[in-house]
Parts: C-alpha cells; sequence; structure tokens
C-alpha cells in the first residue's frame, strides 16, 4: 500500500519539495540579510526593552533627547522602511494551504473515481478502508511535514520585521496567519477539504471548486468573527487631555480604539481600520488663560473623554496560535472521517 | 461446495428506480457463464454486488459459499471491472507490481509469463497501449491473484474483433490451467456462444433465463408450420417464447419437453443467440424454470 501510495504522489512529492526549495532560494538570503540589518541597527537590544513599555508620549519633546522608547521605535521605522515591501511579498504565502486542498485533497478520491480505478483497486486485497486509513495518513502526513517546514522558515524570515512593526498578533494582518502552528492547522484542514469534497462530488473539478469556496469562507468566518473572540480582551485607556498614547512595539493586538466621553458614549473610532485616537495638547499653566474656558480640541470630545483600546496581549499569542490550530485540525479530523466513512459505504 | 454464485432476493435500489430487483440465480463452480442483457438490464450492478463494491438493497449474495465481501474472499476473487480500469501513467510492470504489494497471493511469474506471451510491453504507460492490450493486462492482473472466480465485467466490449478473439483465447487458455470459474457479462451474444456453457440472461433487473447452455439450446427449437389463428397446442412445446408468421406458415420459437412429431411442423436448431433474442424481446415471455435447471447441473458437478 506505501508503494503505490509512493508511486501515486511522487509526482506531488517533488511539487512540494521544489516549491519549498524555492521559498528557501528566496527566504534564505533575504532572511539573512534582514536578520543582519536588524542586528546591526541595533533593534534587538532596545526592542525587548521598549516592547515592555506600555505607553509613551504622542510626540516627543524636541528639546529632549528622545526616550528609550522612542529612539528604537525611529530605529524600527526606518527599518520597516527598508524591508517591509518584502514582508507585503509574503502575502502570496496566504494561499499555499488552498494549493495542497485544491491539487493534493481534490483528486485524492475523485481521480480514482473519474477514471474508474477505485474499482480495481479497491478489489484488490486490501480493505477499502485500509486503503482510505493508508492514503490519506501517507499524504497528510507529507502534507504536514511540508507545512512545518513552511511555518518554520516563514516564521523564521518575518521576525525581524514582525518585532519592528509589533504587528505579530495583528489580524487580520499579514503575520499571524502565516507563521507559527496555524500553517499546518490551514494546510491539513485544506486537505481534507478537498478529499471530502471529492469523495462527496465524485469529480475532480467541482471538488477543486468546492474546496476554494469552502476553504476562504472557513478562513474567513475564523478570522475575522471567532479569533477575536477566543478570550476576552483586556482594555486600557488613555485621557485625551495630555500626550499619553498607547506603545505600537508591544506587539499587542488591538481589536478596538476609539475615544469615549466621559459618559463612556463612543464618539470616534471603532474596530480594526476604523481605529481612532485623539490627544489634546495640555492648557499652558500660564495664569493668562482662564481655566474655565476649554481649548478648541478639548471642547470638541468634552472634559474626561479617554482613549480606550481592546486588546489582547502579546503573551497570548501562542495560546490563540494554539486554539486556531487545533480548532482547523478539528474540522480536518471530522472531514477526514467522514470522507473514510463515505468511501466505505457510499462509492462503487 | 459447489456454488460459485448464488443470489437470494437480491435487489439494489438507487434512489427510486430498481436496478435489480428479486435476482435469484446459482452458478456452480467449473463453469464458463455469460451475463447477457440489454443495457441497464442489472449486469453490472449483480457483478458490483458479487464483489462489494456496492452493498444489496435487499437479499443476499454468497459468493464461493461465502456472503460477498467476507474478508477472505478477496484473495479468491479476481474482478475486471468495465473498461479495464488501469492507472494511466502507470506501466504494466508496475501494475503487477502493485498487484504483488496489494495481494498476498500474486503469481509475478505467471503475470510476467502471460504478458509476453500476448506481446505487452511491461515498461510502457498502459495509457500508450492498445485497448487490446489494455485489457490483457486487467485480465493477467486478475488472473495472476490465482483466483476461484473470475467476474469480467464487459471485457470485450471496447475490442475490435480480432483482439475480442485473441483475449478469449487467452481467458480460455487461463481456464483450462487454472480451473477458475469464469461469470462474464456481455452483449456480444455470438463470441459467447464458442466460449460460455453457462447462461444467465437479465432484463429490466430481473434474472429471465438460466441455466447450461447445452440444455437451453437442447430445449429450445425453432418449428415452422402451417399458420392458424388461434395455433392449437403442439405436443412437446411447453411455451411458445416467440412467433411470426406470413400468411401460410408460422415460425415458433419454442420451448420444448421432448421431440416433436406432429408432422405438420419441422423442428430445427436454434443458436445461443436466437434463444436470447427472442426472450429479450418479449420480457414477459417468463423465466425458465431455473432451478430445475440448476438443480440438474448440480448433480452433473457433483
Amino acid at each position: 500500500m506505501t508503494w503505490l501510495v509512493w508511486r501515486q504522489h511522487r509526482k506531488q512529492a517533488l511539487f512540494a519539495l521544489l516549491g519549498l526549495a524555492a521559498l528557501a532560494a528566496f527566504m534564505v538570503p533575504t532572511g539573512l540579510q534582514m536578520h543582519d540589518a536588524f542586528r546591526r541597527a541595533g533593534l534587538d537590544d532596545c526592542l525587548p526593552a521598549a516592547a515592555r513599555v506600555e505607553s509613551v508620549r504622542v510626540s516627543p519633546d524636541p528639546e529632549q533627547p528622545p526616550d528609550a522608547v522612542h529612539a528604537c521605535q525611529e530605529l524600527a521605522d526606518q527599518f520597516t522602511g527598508r524591508y517591509g515591501s518584502l514582508g507585503v511579498a509574503g502575502v502570496l504565502l496566504w494561499f499555499l494551504p488552498l494549493l495542497a486542498g485544491m491539487f493534493w485533497g481534490a483528486p485524492l478520491v475523485a481521480r480514482e473515481v473519474e477514471h474508474g480505478t477505485h474499482r480495481l483497486v479497491w478489489t484488490q486485497g486490501v480493505s477499502r478502508r485500509r486503503w482510505a486509513l493508508v492514503k490519506l495518513g501517507l499524504v497528510g502526513g507529507g502534507v504536514v511535514l511540508a507545512a512545518a517546514c513552511y511555518a518554520l522558515l516563514v516564521t523564521w524570515w518575518r521576525a525581524p520585521l514582525d518585532q519592528a512593526t509589533g504587528q505579530r498578533f495583528l489580524s487580520p494582518g499579514a503575520s499571524f496567519d502565516l507563521e507559527g502552528l496555524v500553517p499546518v492547522g490551514y494546510t491539513l484542514f485544506a486537505l481534507a477539504l478537498g478529499v471530502f469534497a471529492g469523495v462527496l462530488t465524485r469529480r475532480t473539478l467541482p471538488a477543486m471548486a468546492v474546496t476554494l469556496v469552502g476553504f476562504l469562507a472557513a478562513r474567513l468566518a475564523v478570522e475575522l468573527l471567532a479569533r477575536p473572540r477566543f478570550l476576552a480582551p483586556l482594555r486600557r485607556t488613555f485621557p485625551v487631555l495630555g500626550d499619553m498614547t498607547s506603545n505600537k512595539l508591544t506587539s499587542d493586538w488591538v481589536v478596538r480604539a476609539g475615544v469615549y466621553g466621559a459618559d463612556g458614549a463612543r464618539l470616534r473610532g471603532g474596530v480594526f481600520g476604523n481605529f481612532s485616537y485623539a490627544n489634546c495638547p495640555e492648557p499652558p499653566t500660564s495664569v493668562a488663560a482662564a481655566p474655565t474656558t476649554a481649548s478648541p480640541c478639548m471642547a470638541a470630545f468634552g472634559p474626561g473623554a479617554y482613549n480606550l483600546e481592546l486588546f489582547h496581549p502579546a503573551g497570548r499569542y501562542w495560546l490563540f496560535q494554539g486554539i486556531e490550530t487545533a480548532l482547523f485540525v478539528a474540522l480536518a479530523v471530522v472531514l477526514l472521517l467522514a470522507a473514510v466513512h463515505w468511501v466505505r459505504r457510499r462509492i462503487a | 461446495m459447489s456454488v460459485a454464485l448464488e443470489a437470494g432476493g437480491l435487489g439494489k435500489r438507487y434512489r427510486r428506480t430498481w436496478a435489480l430487483r428479486d435476482c435469484n440465480l446459482t452458478v456452480p463452480r467449473g463453469r464458463i457463464a455469460a451475463l447477457v442483457g440489454p443495457n441497464g438490464a442489472g449486469k453490472t450492478t449483480l457483478l458490483h454486488l458479487a464483489v462489494a463494491l456496492l452493498a444489496p438493497t435487499t437479499g443476499t449474495v454468497r459468493v464461493l459459499g461465502e456472503p460477498a465481501g467476507a474478508p477472505g474472499l478477496v484473495a479468491q476473487v479476481g474482478f475486471v471491472a468495465q473498461d479495464n480500469p488501469l492507472y494511466r501513467d502507470f506501466t504494466a510492470g508496475e501494475h503487477l507490481t502493485m498487484g504483488r504489494k496489494l495481494n498476498r497471493r500474486f503469481d509475478l511469474a505467471l503475470a510476467r509469463e502471460r504478458l509476453e506471451r500476448v506481446a505487452v510491453p511491461l515498461d510502457r504507460r498502459v495509457g500508450t497501449l492498445s485497448g487490446g492490450q489494455r485489457a490483457q493486462v486487467a485480465l493477467t492482473l486478475a488472473l495472476a491473484r490465482r483466483p476461484e472466480l473470475l467476474l469480467l465485467d464487459e471485457p470485450l466490449a471496447s475490442l475490435d474483433p480480432l483482439a475480442r478473439r485473441e483475449f478469449l483465447q487467452a481467458l480460455m487458455g487461463a481456464v483450462a490451467e487454472q480451473g477458475v470459474t469464469v461469470v462474464l457479462s456481455s452483449h456480444l451474444l455470438a463470441d459467447l456462444e464458442r466460449v460460455c456453457d453457462y447462461l444467465i440472461v437479465l432484463s429490466a433487473g430481473r434474472v429471465q433465463v438460466l441455466g447450461t447452455v447445452d440444455e437451453l439450446l437442447d430445449r429450445h427449437k425453432l418449428l415452422i408450420g402451417p399458420h392458424r389463428d388461434p395455433q392449437p397446442p403442439i405436443a412437446g412445446v411447453v411455451q411458445v417464447v416467440r412467433a411470426s408468421h406470413t400468411d401460410r406458415q408460422a415460425t415458433l420459437l419454442a420451448r420444448t419437453d421432448g421431440p416433436i412429431h406432429d408432422p405438420a411442423w419441422r423442428a430445427h436448431e436454434v443458436t445461443l443467440e436466437d434463444v436470447v433474442l427472442a426472450y429479450l424481446a418479449d420480457p414477459s415471455a417468463g423465466t425458465l424454470p431455473g432451478p430445475s435447471v440448476h438443480h440438474d447441473s448440480l448433480e452433473v458437478q457433483a
């Protein structure tokens, strides 16, 4: 059985290997370059300390030497300016799991049925159950291995960018979906979805279409609806009056940011894409200004207005990775079991 | 144990339509049985039920004395599905490797020798082989498992007349060497008459004719005589399966239970094709009394 699986899928294995090699050929040199530039800029020294500071001044006092966080932010911005465009190229990797689902998963059973070869192979001395389990086990194992290699590579490659932008956890964003454990979960899910769709439709092309639509739907639903609710977000506030705001280098995932009045009503801002902050300068302490007249800036928000951030702290990153991976692996297992059941019962 | 294939009340329904209904039949061991019938008669369904690719809706099917799908059976039953499905990008040699890896019993030497004899190259992708060569590869793959029962679904359908003859010769040779029981479905009656000694006619999901070819030919006669309306009974004729007439002369295909002595009628021998077509032309012509026929044949076997 192992021989047969290898014989049937060796081309796909070769393509995966070539794909990984091409990815490595691009990522290893550029990654080494990024890591080196990151170190030479001193970012690996300043960022860990800077990431622990929760609030910073909006704009540093030009007369004073910049504080450590702003100095580090400055370096990080320079680094991001230089290498950020590479990170954008990495967004293409978002679709890699889909390829596994469409080109490995969908034809796995559907192609056999289309060519009638299921009647050849299911009447040999190997039970359908064993056929399905060995085939899915080996192909699934190969896919998981390939996904793990790719995830390791991408995680290493993007690490400097993630630290410099503080957006490792941000979602929707490039990093969380491409790094750590989740790519393995996504890839296994895509494969299982493809296999299941192939068993259901018995045709490769419709199965590929179902895989495409199903994968996008599941990914977006989890990313936009479920992931922000894995745990209740924490909250932190900064008064509008004054120049303190949140530190962007913390790698926290801000899910909501806005300006709220003293009575708690939202004045501006909201979810990702609609974030809003406000800071009004403190009135000069000179006696000339009447303390009763608020500045025009403050008048817009009313006294006692504050900035509110709901966020998942950076420390939850791996927990969220684990939850999301487990979710997709569980979906994959359900789909695979259903596929094996249907192979045993329904198809002839 | 002398029954190779046995169905009792066997039925298979796809959604609303019955592909096979209330099917009772027995194929004794040692026979080369032809399974014939028009398209959609249920031939493929019956074979798929026998190799447990399908599960029956009603009734049972037993193969070599065991229920279809029993774990031990798979090694004893060789099956070639319709259109000789093979992995197109595998070579013939790779198919043999597959057979060896997937089956506990697989006679690789026999398979190689067979393919060599029919001049099928082992190192070419089967997608590039001719239809006849592919059929030989599929048959070899089934025979190399040294099965007791060989089930072939329309093995001749895609072959030209020459390839058909070669295929049947190869099959006959294998039957003689290995003593395997064969059930093959086909609608090419003329080809079957030369090789088959047992006949199952399926029509619209039911068994219409069942019995040994010798008996069928023996018991059916083509009678030519005067046309009268209504036709009076003829001594020795059990049933008129099919009748046609001109103004003065009637031609009857009749089932008989003895010699026809009536001088008004001349009796002629029939071909298998005549018998089958006569029954298929009239689905209500009734089923041959299968039990008595195959009871006889069981005794012959024993």
